[in-house]
């Protein structure tokens, strides 16, 4: 017994002086800190294939490995040419994208327009059973790589024709002026031949035609390495050499190694902090525009919210500006719109009254409206403890504001949340957010309020307004369509909308040139001091 | 006669007297809060008062949602005490019972007992309380005791087997063999008593393990919630603000040590007066 | 031969539990492909090919008896990401075991010590300080410990790096090690206070201090022996504790190991995974109680005759 005590009483000495001397100079020995590299946190990706994630942790990495036909310019919220040279139609159905010639994916290969067809055929084709499948929907021949029953006869999309090597023809099944934005999307990156071989092995060890090449394999829940590409000739030269996104499963503790000076850039500190963050990082703290919102939707199915006046009622009773002053430190921009303050044709309040916090006209239209009666429950998912937090603050307003004394809540579990909803066992109004794919008002107004919505809402002129600006001849004239059919939405009210998020990004002293937007973390403008 | 001899080496106990007296006023707490509040559980509250720290008229300050601080941590001692305390009674009979039996039968009873333990070891606390989660969908103070009580009664349990296994080696219980006892007289009146005290010290260590647990179940997004009021989802709330507004962490935590030190002190002396062998 | 009966009774609690989790994990409703894919619309074609490949459209035992063929091929399946289950736990096994080891030996080596300390002078100033601050350690939650220690102890103070596994063994796991022992440590004090106090009442140690023994002799052969019963059973128990017990820890420190892997399965409902890590546990388990069990007869004469 004594033996082995004194034994493992020495071990833990040992341990505390080795320690002691890492402790201290553990600074400049930490991941991704070489001469001119720098490290990113980052939670960890699902898969590295471009048709095959929508995660926004995969797609920051993603984006310094692959180059889209077109990007957002963050000033004008519009489209830019990137891999592609012109996106062009006559009659908004059938696009001719010209791509960049003489560009090279890391492994050499000519990137063609053939790469691209490549890459969005096998990423429409059902049986691969990719992520962005959908986002191919609405080109021509869809419906014959995803068929209602069976094996697919095909695995191209009709729509899509290889004219030459630098040039595609797409043809969609209905007019759409907003196509061109979607081309931003990470989901129509181009995949080289190589990938076909073996896709399993390619989602680990991507080949992209990005400024970035990985370095070395992928360390699940550890880190991702990139480096510099040789072969890469487009405009978005890197000033860093490499760069280490370093896997976290918290963004708190993110934020600690952050202070810690062990991680130099994190576009996720948690709102709670944006004070501390203020203070200690000073003008290396950045909050940036986001295309995410947070919305309350109704059960419009339920009887007892059929009443638009009851729903306004409920948005009026609702303090969006102390809720996110308190739960997320004045961080989030409470919302008078239903679209994000970065999308074109955005109106700051587009909602008017009845967005606006008045308890005492709340009361009177809640009245008015029959009151409720019964137990009111609130809904939402047990995936970040916020939800929570912000939901007692609803409840609590309610009660105080409107006199609805019964009020409980259902947390779900994250993973049966959707389920819920989608199955329609909410019986009272709940949690809904939406995280932006384009900056468009159809990303917003036809996905949330569209065809068989979540909250059972059907309103025949509202369709009509999206379908019309969908088919309208050019961007800026379908913005007044949508708008009208955001005002019918408003009108009705099936969902309130509540806040804005914001990118919250922090980075030591150590970087500069940090240009977060919300369409890129464009990791590639950094660059490391030196000495 | 036991009973007398231990309340006369009580009462002269400092310690007796405080660690009573603390509890008293948290069980008055838990079950007459209005002695000590006027305003109700999550009501009263101004959210532009939101994390305000004590002030004239609240003396504790206020919460996230701008309720007043004191009535909040009044409110939550209830679901706190009762969650700690009946876990850990459910828990300890469940353990004296089966680890008696398994210590004291060994052999086929013992190996069954022990290998049930092992898988019950085994479940993941999150798990556990997910599935809880889901089946009560209010998860309210009762569904947490149940999810606590299912994953917390183990170690206690190999606890007694081990006590009762050194116990029943010893030479009184051998001599009250011989004389004729019987089994149960013999798990009961013998070497129960003489096995129990380790885990009664665990025991009572586990009301405030419990509590402290109820909050980690919170914490992990599968504990009480709204309208339920406990210092567990305070201190979950706390944490993430508690850097900028320490009171938030620094009240409840202060009821909670309280609470579960006393309960702790109370064991040791009642323990110490009710063993003969101390006198 | 005692060894190896126990360990063959392995065998009906590796199905048992096998079976246990995987009927949990099949309890759940909700439908994870779904939820994988969040909020954006995913055509019901898609769903279908992922819930077939993972096989969720079959029935429980269906499920349940593919997963086991599958195990005893040493194929352990693959997450939702497609990566090997197998090659998952072996990269995740090693951070946990690296932390739990430095946990138990922490709870070990100081939870005695203080134990003693405070057992040898009962209701002294020692004693009282290692009863408060136990107390103080067990009533605070983990993440209340937790966050503390890494923004103080590493942040502030900088003795100890605030994250990750960049240094190794021991630098980055010195401080989850001790958060997570702190909570043990509090037990093993208590318990081995208790024990000792009641042992240096006993009539043999009495009778050895008659004898004209030395106190130390005493306290450390005869009265210290006999004290660790229940503390050696609680530290077997324990060990097995931390390992599952380190969510939290793991979560704080971003430790990738089987405790955080596990809580993100339970949320994305990955069964394999799941019911993978806590077999390995329970192995665990049994190995650590064996080798309590084995133990008690080093330290009490008594038990190993009666065994034998």
């Amino acid at each position: 017994m004594r033996v082995m005590r004194s034994r493992a009483a020495a071990l833990a000495v040992a341990a505390i002086m080795l320690s002691g001397g890492c402790g201290g100079g553990s600074s400049p020995a930490g991941g991704g800190k070489e001469a001119n590299a720098f490290s990113v946190a980052l939670t960890e990706p699902d898969h590295l294939t471009p048709g095959n994630t929508s995660s926004d942790y995969s797609i920051t990495v993603l984006d310094t490995l692959f180059e889209t036909p077109v990007a957002i310019d963050a000033a004008t919220n519009k489209p830019v040419m990137r891999a592609a040279e012109s996106v062009t139609s006559t009659d908004q159905k059938v696009w001719t994208i010209k791509f960049k010639p003489g560009r090279k994916f890391s492994n050499g290969e000519p990137v063609t327009a053939q790469s691209f067809a490549d890459a969005w055929n096998a990423t429409a084709y059902g049986p691969n059973g990719w992520t962005n499948n959908y986002y191919f929907a609405n080109i021509e021949g869809y419906d014959e790589l995803n068929p209602e029953k069976g094996e697919p006869a095909t695995d191209k999309l009709r729509g899509l024709k290889v004219l030459d090597d630098t040039t595609l023809q797409v043809t969609l099944t209905a007019p759409f002026s907003q196509f061109p934005i979607t081309l931003a999307y990470i989901a129509f990156a181009p995949m080289p031949k190589a990938a076909f071989k073996d896709l399993k092995a390619f989602d680990q060890a991507p080949i992209g035609n990005g400024p970035f090449v990985l370095d070395g394999p992928w360390e699940h829940d550890k880190q991702i390495k990139v480096k510099r590409s040789p072969t890469y000739t487009g405009d978005r030269t890197p000033k860093a050499d490499a760069i280490t996104f370093k896997i976290y499963a918290s963004r708190d503790t993110a934020w600690t190694d952050l202070r810690a000076g062990r991680v130099d850039l994190m576009t996720t500190v948690p709102p709670a902090s944006t004070g501390e963050a203020k203070r200690l990082l000073g003008d290396r703290f950045q909050q940036t525009p986001d295309g995410t919102m947070d919305y309350l939707g109704f059960p419009v199915f339920d009887k007892r919210f059929a009443n638009p006046d009851l729903r306004k009622a409920f948005s009026m009773a609702i303090d969006r500006q102390a809720i996110v002053n308190a739960v997320y430190d004045g961080a989030f921009k409470p919302m008078a719109s239903l679209l994000a303050p970065l999308v074109p044709g955005y109106r700051e309040n587009a909602c008017g009254e009845a967005c606006t916090y008045n308890p005492a006209k709340a009361k009177e239209l809640f009245d008015k409206a029959g009151g409720f009666s019964g137990t009111l429950t609130l809904w939402f998912s047990n995936a970040d403890p916020s939800y929570e937090q912000w939901m007692t603050a609803v409840a609590n307003q309610l009660r105080q504001n409107l006199g609805i004394t019964d009020i409980k809540f259902r947390k779900i579990p994250a993973s049966d949340y959707l389920t819920t909803l989608r199955e329609r066992k909410e019986d009272g109004p709940y949690r809904n957010n939406w995280v932006m794919d384009y900056p468009s008002p159809q990303n917003y107004l036809e996905s949330m309020w569209g065809e068989g919505n979540r909250m059972g809402w059907k309103n025949e002129e509202f369709l009509d307004l999206i379908d019309q600006a969908n088919s309208a001849p050019t961007f800026d004239e379908s913005i007044p369509l949508y708008q009208k059919a955001e005002d019918i939405a408003l009108a009705e009210m099936p969902m309130i909308p509540l806040w804005n998020w914001q990118s919250q990004v922090g980075f030591t002293s150590r970087l500069s040139g940090v240009n977060v937007t919300p369409y890129s973390k464009n990791l590639y403008t950094i660059s490391v001091k030196q000495g | 006669m036991l009973a007398r001899d231990a309340w006369l080496e009580l009462r002269g106990r400092v310690v007796f007297w405080f660690s009573t007296a603390v509890l008293l006023v948290a069980l008055a707490m838990a079950a007459f809060p209005g002695l000590f509040t006027r305003i109700g559980p999550n009501e009263n509250c101004d959210l532009r008062l939101s994390k305000h720290g004590p002030a004239s008229g609240a003396p504790f300050g206020y919460d996230l949602q701008g309720c007043d601080y004191w009535s909040q941590v009044v409110h939550g001692a209830r679901a706190s005490i009762v969650v700690g305390v009946s876990v850990t009674i459910f828990a300890l009979l469940i353990s004296i019972v089966l680890g008696t039996i398994a210590g004291y039968y060994g052999g086929v009873a013992d190996a069954i007992i022990s290998r049930i333990t092992d898988v019950f070891f085994g479940i993941p606390f999150v798990l556990g309380a997910t599935v809880v989660l889901v089946a009560f969908p209010d998860h309210g103070i009762w569904a947490m005791t149940l999810v606590l009580v299912l994953l917390g009664w183990t170690t206690m349990t190999r606890l007694m087997r081990g006590q009762v296994i050194a116990v029943k080696e010893m030479d009184f219980v051998a001599a009250a063999r011989m004389l004729g006892s019987g089994d149960r007289r013999l798990m009961f009146r013998h070497i129960l008593p003489n096995a129990i005290a380790p885990v009664i010290v665990v025991a009572m260590l586990n009301v405030g393990n419990v509590i402290a647990g109820e909050a980690t179940l919170d914490y992990l997004g599968v504990g009480l919630q709204y309208p339920d009021v406990s210092w567990g989802l305070q201190l979950n709330i706390a944490q993430t603000f508690f850097a900028g507004h320490p009171h938030l962490l620094v009240f409840p935590a202060l009821f909670l040590t309280a609470t579960v030190l006393s309960f702790l002190m109370l064991g040791d002396v009642v323990r110490d007066a009710l063993d003969p062998r101390l006198r | 031969m005692y060894a190896a009966r126990r360990l063959a009774q392995a065998i009906p609690v590796f199905f048992a539990t096998t079976f246990l989790i995987y009927t949990m994990v099949f309890a759940l409703p909700g439908d994870p492909i779904l939820a994988l894919a969040g909020d954006k619309p995913v055509p019901e074609q898609v769903l279908e090919v992922m819930r077939e490949h993972y096989h969720l459209n079959d029935p429980l035992l269906v499920q349940y008896g593919r997963y086991m063929l599958g195990v005893f091929h040493g194929d352990l399946g693959e997450t939702f990401t497609g990566q090997p289950v197998s090659e998952l736990l072996q990269d995740r096994w090693a951070v946990t075991a690296q932390l739990a080891l430095t946990a138990w030996v922490f709870e070990l080596v100081v939870g005695i010590g203080l134990g003693v300390l405070a057992g040898l002078r009962r209701g002294g100033i020692a004693d009282t300080l290692v009863l408060a601050g136990t107390t103080f350690v067990i009533a605070v939650p983990v993440f209340v410990v937790g966050y503390t220690a890494q923004i103080v102890l590493g942040l502030n103070l900088g003795l100890f790096p605030t994250a990750g596994t960049e240094e190794g063994w021991p630098g980055s796991y010195l401080l989850p090690g001790m958060v997570l022992g702190s909570f043990g440590l509090a037990y093993v004090a208590r318990l081995t206070r208790t024990s000792l106090v009641e042992n240096l009442r006993a009539d043999y140690v009495r009778t050895a201090t008659a004898k004209g023994l030395s106190r130390r002799r005493v306290v450390g052969l005869h009265a210290l022996r006999n004290s660790l019963i229940p503390v050696v059973t609680y530290l077997g128990v324990d060990f097995g504790n931390l390992m599952a017990g380190a969510v939290v820890t793991e979560g704080i420190f971003n430790l990738p190991g089987i405790g955080q892997q596990v809580f993100q399965s339970i949320q994305l409902q990955e069964g394999p995974v799941v019911v993978g890590v806590v077999t390995l546990l329970v192995m665990i388990f049994i190995l650590a109680n064996l080798a309590v069990d084995l133990l008690y007869g080093v330290l009490d004469p008594r038990i190993r005759r009666a065994r034998a």
